[in-house]
């Protein structure tokens, strides 16, 4: 039992290290917190933004656009991420905790359409303002809780789906393409998907339509078989990079890459640079940075008592070989100049 | 009392309250002390934490995971595991989901739900009672065709579950506490009485200690393993229903966290992973303690790429705990 009660302390003594590893960071948030709203004298932004699970680029992009921008105006600002695109109570939690603390508007990227719905209900009785960016709060369930967020900030999938189409149609003039889309029945994956459909509609085939879970182990696999049983498939369509990178091995697999074009969306680093070489046809870039980046802006023209639209468009761009280079340089920012909706006031 | 119960029952090793009390059982006590240095740590770096407001919070947050804890406790136990637990729960709340969307019954969902969770925690335990599988492998396959199940009939997409009665039990209560909370407590209570008043707590563990004994004595083993396999289920179909209230919709992605941190509370509760000796106290201490890791972590500002190593780290410690008592 000696030996038991020893371990147990060595057991307390690590989690203490780990502890004070951890404060170091939690002083720095919080002494200077206090510092800007002493200087400005009250009304300084101190924002909360809780967003999706940083294991994609896609989010980590968001994350620095958040941190870029606010350390560009001075904003205090504390990110905090779901552990996963699965972790819906998790990402809640998260957000209920940091309700509790001192911040006067929160950033929220929700995995789902509700699960921060009960969790923002706190929020918004107080009045504290709410900033959706990239996927929207179900409206329904949002009205349910009284919860009213400022502005919505995203990119229009549609349109980015519209991009694409048109591209592949300037591609390959004609023929059979197929489509691979996210998670059967989410939201973001069927705008690209309906937004790429009316684009080619009339003047490709689209001979099957089919979901890989957003991943790109599945997508490849998918397109493996897809292409077996249409040999003369000209084009693929996938709703975002990770899967059409993997649609794009399948291609490199069976030596067609010259004979079938692959567009994604999204605009990750690592599909700009098959963009470049050639493996991937081209992306439409949307951007994350600026997504974050629009939030921070958001939040502040909200707490300098500014009326800010309702629904912000995020810029995005469609990257060919021919531009991919640029893009890369630019990285994670636009590399294409677009009118910012919240400098114009 | 209801200490003395687990170690009269365990065959293997006799321990008297006395010599009980004077060789502390420090896998038992790991929990409560390492919550209580939790929050003495958390309050001192952010007072936020122990704020009334983020104790309510944390409260409701470890709902959950209490339940589900509290049924994966009957089934360790007995000394089997279930795997599955996190997957039976996407698909309970999908079952709910489904019959709410069909119905527009929120009462019928629910029990739906509850009996959907059960009906497959009653095949696992049948499969590995009668046929003679072993747990880890029949709950592993449960959790594969769970989640597959939920996905099928879902057709993967999440539905949103709009009702005022789910709202209310996410978002009212008694007094500072939730009803989730209160659920959970009740949940808990029941099981403590179960495990430790009743002759059916008495045979989990006696099948648990030993199951050729147990046998020998009369106690009907199969049994005893069918019924804690279906608890666990019936329990992962309250966390269905906590879970729906909780995020307002039925996803068909499961939520894999869960299933670690279910088996982590057990063993931070100092529930022997060999069965036969156990406590219900001790697993809802460790959900407390695992929701308080992750929520002192995100009020600190701290990247959420450190939390699951904080888990980890703890989870093993307090494993090691257990070895250390053999």
């Amino acid at each position: 039992m000696v030996k038991g009660k020893r371990m147990w302390v060595g057991s307390f003594a690590i989690a203490g290290l780990l502890l004070t590893g951890c404060s170091s960071s939690g002083d720095d948030a919080g002494t200077a917190s206090a510092s800007p709203a002493e200087s400005a004298g009250g009304d300084a932004a101190n924002i909360a933004a809780v967003i999706k699970g940083l294991d994609n680029p896609f989010f980590q992009a968001m994350e620095d656009g958040i941190n870029a921008s606010a350390q560009e105006s001075g904003a205090q600002v504390t990110v905090q991420a779901a552990t996963s695109i699965t972790d819906t109570t998790g990402q809640a939690e998260k957000l209920t905790a940091m309700a509790q603390q001192d911040f006067n508007c929160f950033v929220v990227n929700p995995i789902s359409g509700t699960n921060l719905v009960q969790a923002l209900a706190p929020v918004a009785a107080a009045g504290t303002p709410i900033v959706n960016i990239d996927s929207p709060i179900d409206e329904a369930a949002a009205k349910e809780a009284d919860v009213v967020a400022k502005t919505y900030i995203g990119t229009n999938n549609e349109a980015a789906g519209g991009k694409a189409g048109d591209y592949m149609v300037e591609t390959i003039s004609s023929g059979q393409v197929a489509l691979i889309g996210g998670i059967a029945g989410d939201v973001t994956s069927q705008a690209r998907l309906d937004g790429f459909t009316a684009a080619v509609d009339g003047k490709l085939d689209i001979v099957q339509t089919t979901s890989a879970d957003w991943e790109r182990q599945k997508a490849l696999t998918a397109a493996t078989d897809i292409m077996a049983a249409n040999p003369d498939l000209k084009g693929f369509f996938a709703a975002n990079d990770d899967m059409g990178l993997g649609i794009a091995r399948a291609v490199a697999n069976v030596g067609k890459t010259s004979q079938i074009a692959v567009i994604s969306v999204d605009g990750n680093e690592d599909a700009l640079r098959a963009v470049d070489a050639g493996d991937l046809t081209a992306t439409v870039a949307q951007y994350p940075y600026e997504i974050g980046a629009l939030g921070v802006q958001a939040c502040e023209a909200v707490l300098a008592g500014q009326e800010i639209p309702t629904n912000i468009e995020s810029p995005t761009a469609l990257v060919t070989k021919d531009n991919a280079q640029q893009a890369l340089a630019a990285f994670p920012a636009p590399f294409e100049e677009y009118q910012n909706p919240l400098s114009g006031s | 009392m209801s200490t003395v119960s687990p170690a009269v029952t365990d065959a293997g090793e006799r321990v008297g309250l006395g010599s009980r009390l004077a060789s502390a059982p420090w896998p038992e006590l790991a929990a409560p002390l390492g919550l209580v240095a939790l929050i003495i740590v958390f309050g001192l770096l952010d007072p936020t934490f122990v704020s009334g407001g983020n104790i309510e919070a944390m409260l409701q947050a470890s709902a959950i995971l209490v339940v589900l804890a509290v049924g994966q406790t009957f089934v360790v136990a007995t000394a089997g595991i279930d795997l599955s637990m996190a997957s039976v729960m996407t698909l309970g709340a999908i079952v709910l989901g489904l019959v709410y969307t069909g119905t527009d019954n929120i009462w019928l969902a629910m029990v739906a739900g509850v009996a959907a969770a059960g009906a497959v925690g009653l095949i696992n335990g049948t499969i590995i009672a009668k046929g003679r599988i072993t747990d880890f492998i029949v709950t592993l396959g449960a959790l594969s065709a769970a989640s597959g199940l939920a996905l099928i009939i879902s057709d993967g997409k999440p539905i949103t579950v709009l009702n005022r009665a789910m709202l209310k039990l996410a978002s009212s209560g008694i007094g500072p506490l939730n009803w989730s909370v209160i659920i959970a407590a009740v949940v808990a209570v029941a099981a403590h009485f179960a495990l430790f008043n009743s002759r059916f707590g008495l045979h989990v563990l006696a099948t648990g200690g030993s199951e050729e004994s147990a046998r020998a004595v009369g106690v009907r083993t199969a049994r005893v393993k069918i019924a804690v396999y279906t608890l666990s289920g019936v329990l992962a179909g309250v966390g269905a229903i906590l879970l729906v209230a909780r995020v307002g919709a039925a996803e068909p992605a499961s939520n894999t966290s869960f299933l670690l941190n279910s088996v982590a509370a057990v063993v931070l509760g100092g529930v022997s992973l060999f069965g036969g000796r156990a406590t219900i106290i001790g697993p809802v201490m460790g959900a407390l303690l695992l929701t308080a890791l992750v929520n002192g972590l995100t009020l600190l500002g701290l990247s959420q790429f450190y939390q699951p190593l904080a888990v980890g780290i703890v989870v093993v410690l307090a494993a090691l705990l257990t070895r250390f008592q053999k």
